[in-house]
C-alpha cells in the first residue's frame, strides 16, 4: 500500500511533536469482519508513531481479544484508544477514536498526540473546577465528518 | 483537539468517544445525528450540535446531569 502522508506533512507533523513530554501508547483495536477501513487505520497509525520515539502503537483484535476491549469499552472497529504511558503501565485518560482519523480528523488526533503527552488540556478554570465536582461518569459521543 | 478530549483528559469520569460519522452510520441514525459535529451526552441525554464553546459544552452537561437525576 502506498504512504498516507508525503514527506511535506511527515516534517510538519515531526515539527509539531517536538512539543511531547510524556510517552503516549496508541491502542487499535481492528476486526477481521465487518470493518471496512481497518487496515487503513492501522497503516496511517504506524506511519504517525513512527515519527516520534516517545510513541507506540499496540495492534489488537476487537473479535480475540474481547477481555482487552471491554476493558477501554471499544465495542467497534477501527477503535483507537490514546492513552499515556509511564513505564509498562498505560493510564487510560478515556480518549477514544472511531474510524479512520484522516481528514480534519487527523490534525484533531495529531493535537491529541501533543495534548496527551504533555498532560495539560489548556481548558479553562472554570471548566477544571466543573470537573473536578463531578460526581457521577459522563459520556460524550462527538460525531464529525472527515471533510 | 477535540474538547470533549480535552474534559476526558482531566477527568478520570469522563470517556469520550469521537466518531467519524460516515463509518458508523448505524450510530448516526441510532442517535438521529442532524448536523456535524453533533456531541451526545450520556447516550442521548443531551445532545448539542455544532462547535459550541467550552462553557456551553459544560452547561449541557450539567442539565444532562439534572435530567438524569429526575430534578
Amino acid at each position: 500500500m502506498e504512504e498516507f502522508l508525503d514527506n511535506g506533512l511527515k516534517k510538519q507533523v515531526r515539527r509539531v511533536f517536538e512539543d511531547f513530554k510524556e510517552p503516549v501508547t496508541i491502542l487499535v483495536f481492528s476486526s477481521a469482519s465487518k470493518c471496512e477501513y481497518c487496515e487503513e487505520t492501522i497503516q496511517l497509525l504506524k506511519e504517525v508513531v513512527a515519527l516520534s520515539d516517545l510513541l507506540t502503537l499496540e495492534e489488537h483484535d476487537l473479535d480475540e481479544e474481547r477481555e482487552l476491549a471491554s476493558r477501554y469499552h471499544v465495542d467497534k472497529a477501527p477503535g483507537i484508544v490514546i492513552a499515556g504511558k509511564q513505564g509498562e503501565e498505560i493510564i487510560d485518560f478515556g480518549i477514544r477514536y472511531y474510524g479512520v482519523p484522516a481528514g480534519s480528523e487527523f490534525g484533531a488526533l495529531i493535537n491529541d498526540l501533543v495534548t496527551v503527552s504533555k498532560r495539560e488540556s489548556g481548558l479553562s478554570e472554570e471548566t477544571l473546577a466543573f470537573l473536578a465536582g463531578l460526581k457521577e461518569p459522563v459520556h460524550l459521543m462527538v460525531f464529525s465528518t472527515p471533510t | 483537539m477535540v474538547l470533549a478530549h480535552r474534559m476526558a483528559l482531566e477527568s478520570p469520569l469522563i470517556e469520550a468517544e469521537a466518531i467519524e460519522a460516515t463509518e458508523f452510520m448505524d450510530l448516526v441514525g441510532r442517535h438521529h445525528v442532524s448536523g456535524v459535529p453533533q456531541t451526545t451526552i450520556n447516550h442521548g441525554a443531551r445532545d448539542v450540535v455544532g462547535a459550541v464553546p467550552e462553557h456551553f459544552l459544560v452547561a449541557e452537561i450539567e442539565k444532562a446531569l439534572k435530567k438524569e437525576a429526575g430534578a
